[in-house]
């Protein structure tokens, strides 16, 4: 049976991991599109999706809450879904609002972190707030329980194993003893411990002070101030999520290119799922070249006779050249992702070809989910 | 326009959305600036270790190292940058060793976000400055285009939240590096594909509006070189069309060459992927040229999965070539 298709079937969420560029956001919604012909009620959330494609989806403008893609876009597709196809764009202010919401103590504390400086860069750009903030999402809609399938996109990092860490590390962030003893002398409180710090602490005060400016060292200070008693349920969530993650309702798609970079770190995640024993799904090739027959062997003394010869022959010339080219892109592919099956089985890989026309659309959407729900892998290295 | 001419400004900022190859493009700029005499640095500014590979050199490190005859390699540590920072300010080598090594530094750069990128321009500036350094020419392997533009802006945010004193005039310093063309250049890195060339008209029209950076040039990477000629090509199709394609068996044999059925399905089955792509290419190329003001240098596919030294010659070769048609 097709991975993808056995994970769609039997899971309840499915996460689509892979370093940037390699399609993951093209993935997660082809699968959530045939999740829906099969039957499922399904949501995919992406992050940062292509205009058009958002657009094909439905998806105008962020609104952080999904919405049902219509009817008619299968039709026209000659589709006829059993099932419904919702999407979202996460927004990451505004799930990082929300959050503060939820756990601050009253109303005007959260409305006091909110309207903090510190506060509005950490939610806007820090690195790892999106990465927070899509798996508080994806656990928010799984809580709510209004769907069968959620299929989320994960953020486009370098490193595609950063969202596992972001709710630990920014509840470290938030946590640190260090932080707090350099912002001491800017804690409403501790005024009068100045002079306590020591001189090392203090003169580096002073620096960053010039460099920065004093009110940014006391947002940063009122910011965590106000954070107090809010600890512990941030951790709470960020444990329930990891569980959540590592449970049986859900698989991991391992999305990658065939690519020197991407196999190296698709093969890193995969390695970094199975130590963490977390559920692998299927891994999914995208961008790769079609192998067409099984190369010919073609010496350059039938290429300088053809070349010399009529037009017919000159054109068959370059034809040989090209298929010599393509099949050597076919085959170094193929030697980058060798290094792959010794940590994912190949019955596990779908592969997806370059098509004759761009994912941007409707249509091209339904193009790559047939190849996803093909047959599994079969093109096996020849070597 | 000559290569001297082009590699006049000596800060080459190359940026671009993840996966277009824009670290292969600042290597073979690097390559093109070395091969005219100069020496230069390739700066890595969001570590990740694609470029030693192509050199097969080791780990870069804050400390430049030579990769390649005259071609340099380093990464800018915004940890490392803010202890030089503070050791040729204030002389605080000791203590701010003590301070960049803790997580101190995340905490503040968090509250200032623009700090990160400040320190790294800041240390790009003090390599142009050619205080104890060595470098002609300076490549950034800058973050990708969207988060380049912030990185870009870095200064502007800082000289506005800063009314006076030595923090505000460094900001300055660094603007002027940035606006001023003779120094500073942009150049990205695209795809002819839908998502990089939307992504290259928005970034190009901010370029000048938010940031004031002029930009060189937009490569356009991975073009498929066209195979047939229009007659060749619609002797194919017919070819194609009847489902007869002996005459290629023919052809082969004539010149001593075997081919099976098989052989010739992916003959025509390479040349029709072939012109898919480019088709799709060619429709975004032209809204490329149509979108930007910028001279645009088109980088040949390389059948080759690995990037490798060679490739990258290669492809300097090509941007050699096409400078001289700007």
């Amino acid at each position: 049976m097709n991975p993808i298709e056995e994970i769609v079937a039997r899971k309840q969420v499915i996460v689509c991991a892979g370093s940037g560029g390699v399609g993951k956001t093209t993935t997660a919604a082809a699968i959530a599109l045939q999740a829906a012909v099969m039957g499922r009620k399904t949501v995919v959330l992406t992050i940062d999706p292509a205009k058009r494609l958002a657009s094909s989806l439905g998806l105008k403008d962020l609104s952080n809450e999904p919405s049902k893609v219509a009817p008619r876009k299968f039709q026209s597709a000659s589709l006829k879904p059993k099932g419904e196809l919702h999407a979202m764009m996460l927004d990451t202010k505004s799930t990082f609002d929300e959050v503060v919401m939820q756990y601050a103590p009253s109303r005007e504390q959260a409305e006091r972190i909110i309207a903090n400086r510190f506060y509005k860069n950490i939610s806007g750009t820090l690195s790892g707030t999106q990465e927070y903030m899509a798996m508080e999402k994806l656990y928010e809609l799984h809580a709510q329980g209004a769907y069968d399938l959620l299929v989320i996109d994960t953020p486009p990092t370098r490193n595609a194993l950063d969202f596992l860490d972001a709710p630990k590390r920014m509840n470290d962030f938030f946590e640190s003893k260090v932080l707090r003893w350099f912002l001491m002398p800017y804690m409403k409180a501790g005024g009068g411990l100045m002079r306590v710090a020591n001189v090392a602490a203090t003169t580096f005060l002073k620096v960053v002070k010039r460099i920065v400016g004093g009110d940014v060292l006391e947002d940063t200070a009122e910011f965590f101030g106000n954070l107090e008693g809010m600890y512990e349920g941030f951790k709470q969530r960020a444990r329930d999520v990891a569980a959540l993650l590592r449970s049986d309702e859900t698989a991991f798609v391992i999305v990658t290119s065939p690519s020197e970079d991407s196999v190296r770190e698709a093969t890193f995640f995969a390695a970094r799922l199975n130590e963490e024993k977390l559920p692998f799904g299927a891994l999914v090739v995208n961008r790769v070249h079609p192998k067409l027959g099984d190369g010919i062997d073609v010496k350059p003394r039938h290429l300088s006779k053809l070349e010399k010869g009529g037009k017919d022959a000159r054109m068959l010339a370059k034809l040989l050249d090209n298929e010599e080219a393509f099949m050597r892109v076919v085959n170094l592919e193929e030697k980058n992702l060798d290094s792959l099956s010794r940590k994912v089985p190949r019955h596990k890989w779908v592969r997806v070809p370059y098509l004759e026309r761009e994912a941007v659309d409707f249509p091209g959407l339904v193009a790559i989910a047939d190849q996803l729900f093909g047959a599994p892998d079969t093109h096996v290295a020849s070597h | 326009m000559q290569v001297d001419e082009f590699l006049a400004p000596r800060i080459l900022i190359v940026s671009g959305k993840g996966g277009v190859g824009k670290t292969t493009v600042a290597a073979a700029l690097a390559l093109v600036a070395a091969r005219s005499g100069r020496t230069v640095c390739i700066a890595e500014v969001d570590r990740k270790g694609t470029l030693p590979r192509m050199f097969r050199a080791g780990t870069l490190t804050y400390q430049p190292r030579e990769m390649s005859p005259g071609v340099w390699g380093m990464n800018i540590v915004p940890e490392d940058a803010l202890a030089e920072y503070l050791d040729v300010q204030y002389h605080m080598r000791r203590i701010s060793r003590i301070f960049t090594s803790t997580q101190f530094v995340d905490y503040i750069t968090t509250a200032a976000p623009g700090l990160k990128d400040i320190l790294t321009l800041g240390k790009i500036w003090y390599l142009e400055q050619d205080r104890g350094a060595r470098f002609d020419t300076i490549v950034v392997d800058a973050p990708a285009a969207g988060h380049m533009l912030t990185f870009l802006s870095a200064p502007m945010g800082l000289s506005d939240a800063l009314r006076v004193g030595p923090v505000r005039r460094q900001a300055e310093w660094l603007l002027d590096m940035l606006r001023d063309p003779a120094r500073s250049r942009v150049h990205l890195v695209t795809l002819p594909e839908e998502m990089p060339v939307a992504e290259t008209l928005e970034t190009t029209a901010q370029l000048g509006t938010k940031v004031g950076v002029a930009s060189g040039a937009v490569f356009a990477n991975g073009v498929y070189s066209p195979l047939l000629s229009t007659p060749e090509r619609e002797t194919l199709v017919d070819l194609v069309a009847t489902g007869d394609l002996t005459i290629l068996a023919t052809e082969a044999k004539g010149a001593g060459l075997t081919l099976d059925e098989d052989d010739m399905q992916a003959l025509v089955g390479y040349a029709r992927f072939l012109e898919a792509r480019r088709s799709i290419q060619t429709t975004h190329l032209r809204k490329l040229k149509k979108g930007v003001d910028e001279p645009i240098v088109e980088l040949p596919f390389l059948f080759s999965a690995g990037l490798e030294l060679p490739d990258i010659e290669t492809l300097a070769d090509v941007i050699e070539d096409e400078v001289a048609d700007l």
